[in-house]
């Protein structure tokens, strides 16, 4: 599947520093979007060295055969792809880099950060996530999580305790259950999606997410087909409303690669241009 | 005028009165609440009043101070509340203040949490206990685990039933749907339901489904018993014991 992307990050209105970090590895169809957290410039060193291990650990020559053998957590079945492996475990590498990293600079202590990544290979998209960051895909209209929070209010929420609503106002809203670095083991959700034609994938931090609301995010999605720009007007809108918190976005677009009956009428016209 | 006793073990050590100057705890004695173990820091906390409020304040202490299990760097305190600091915990005595109505007095005590940060294991653990003894509502409680399940009643499809596992479940033509239409004309994606944390949500495809007979309008949350139409099909949401 053809895939077309792109990302911005932006530190925001309100912060001095950018704790968001992302990279889009074009060859491999990767998309790494991170989260630091921790005091002074700590979150920048945790969330980069997720998105720099991660990229790296899924670079490797050897690609998935490594990994075969280690099992998946959580619901994975036997037609997955080994891809998810990698992912899977390039999270637990990430995971394992920040912590030894704040156990020798006794100054990093603390430090954390989210992961929220997605490789597309044909047409399976996997997903390894960690924290409070997002996976979305537009299809048809419909905008859907891909990914569940780890976050001490959206666990209240699914133990029926606090409404969506109460959670969107609580002020516990940074309270994270798990993230990278904070202990030498981490779980890591994964997940894997088929795609289709035309679907819209959508990295972000919560900078966007408690900024700007599901049914605008799906509606800029909509409405601007070039993926960075569609980036851009979101983390605008973020700023827009407020900009408490850095926000990064990833836009990712499957090209509709249908061979309709005026598909060469179209190829053409695309070639004057 | 509120007061502030210092226990250990359910004993109390010391007892002080809050005035208009803070009440300062720490390890060094020169504290008004000295607090005699080495997991205290020299100055940890200090309480005071701010206008009318009561405000504990942590002071950059290594271990912490929490207020009713949350750890705090600043809270609002009320009557009953209390501060652990170590392995001891200073009781908040406010009685003789005027009350302050519990819902406003409840959020205004969540701690100010700007900085993201991650519960430990422990405090995570806690809280989860605390949170899961709250209330048993949920569709995903533990103890009674229900499935929720598509039943078909009628249309053609490949099953008579479905049982929801994924994130994202598709009604469709397409290979991917798990909930598979047959036909000529049956579209691709015609809806497609994704679990989100308070439940499944139903979505449009590329048309629009019926949930009791209404047309929906954007993704809608299924309640158990809800009836789905979608392409000539009728399905059944209900969660299976």
């Amino acid at each position: 599947m053809q895939i077309v992307s792109g990302g911005v990050t932006d530190v925001g209105r309100v912060r001095t520093n950018n704790e968001d970090s992302f990279r889009i590895v074009e060859p491999l169809n990767l998309f790494i979007l991170s989260d630091g957290m921790g005091g002074e410039a700590h979150g920048e060193i945790a969330s980069s060295l997720a998105v720099e291990t991660v990229e790296k650990y899924c670079s490797r020559p050897e690609g998935a055969k490594g990994d075969s053998d280690v099992t998946l957590h959580g619901i994975a079945s036997d037609n997955w792809s080994p891809l998810t492996k990698v992912l899977q475990n390039a999270a637990f590498q990430a995971n394992f880099n920040i912590y030894q990293s704040a156990q020798k600079h006794p100054e990093q202590r603390g430090m954390g950060a989210t992961l929220t990544a997605g490789w597309i290979n044909g047409d399976r998209l996997s997903l390894a996530h960690v924290g409070d960051s997002r996976a979305y895909l537009l299809r048809t209209g419909s905008l859907q999580q891909l990914t569940n929070d780890h976050s001490l209010v959206a666990e209240q929420v699914r133990r029926g305790i606090l409404t969506p609503q109460q959670a969107e106002e609580s002020e516990m809203q940074s309270v994270l259950l798990r993230a990278l670095g904070a202990n030498p083991e981490v779980e890591v959700d994964v997940d894997e999606i088929s795609l289709m034609p035309r679907d819209v994938l959508l990295f972000c931090s919560d900078g966007l997410t408690r900024m700007v609301t599901e049914p605008e995010i799906a509606g800029s999605l909509q409405a601007e087909t070039d993926p960075h720009s569609a980036a851009q007007k979101l983390v605008d809108l973020a700023n827009e409303r407020g900009g408490l918190d850095n926000v990064t976005v990833i836009v990712a677009r499957v090209q509709d690669e249908s061979k309709g009956w005026f598909s060469w009428l179209r190829r053409d016209s695309s070639k004057k241009v | 005028m509120a007061k502030l006793s210092l226990m250990f073990e359910n004993k109390v050590v010391k007892e002080v009165p809050i005035g208009s100057r803070p009440v300062t705890i720490g390890r060094s004695p020169d504290n008004d609440l000295p607090v005699d173990n080495l997991a205290v820091s020299n100055y940890h906390a200090r309480v005071y009043y701010e206008g009318a409020r009561l405000v504990v304040e942590d002071l950059d202490s290594l271990n912490g101070t929490f207020v009713n299990d949350l750890r705090v760097e600043r809270a609002m305190l009320h009557d009953g509340d209390s501060i652990w600091i170590g392995k001891h915990h200073i009781k908040v005595d406010a009685t003789a203040d005027t009350a302050i109505p519990w819902d406003t007095g409840r959020k205004a005590m969540a701690p100010k949490i700007n900085e993201t940060m991650v519960l430990d294991t422990k405090a995570r653990r806690d809280m989860l206990q605390q949170a899961a003894a709250m209330g048993e509502r949920s569709q995903f409680s533990p103890g009674r685990l229900k499935m929720p399940t598509l039943v078909v009643l009628n249309g053609r499809v490949n099953q008579k039933e479905y049982v929801l596992t994924n994130k994202l479940t598709v009604i469709g033509k397409s290979p991917m749907a798990t909930i598979r239409l047959r036909g000529w004309f049956k579209p691709q994606v015609a809806a497609q339901i994704n679990q989100r944390d308070d439940g499944y949500y139903l979505g449009t495809g590329s048309k629009i489904p019926f949930v009791n007979g209404a047309a929906i309008q954007g993704p809608v949350r299924l309640n158990d018993g809800d009836l789905i139409e979608i392409c000539g099909i009728r399905l059944n949401f209900i969660f299976r014991e």
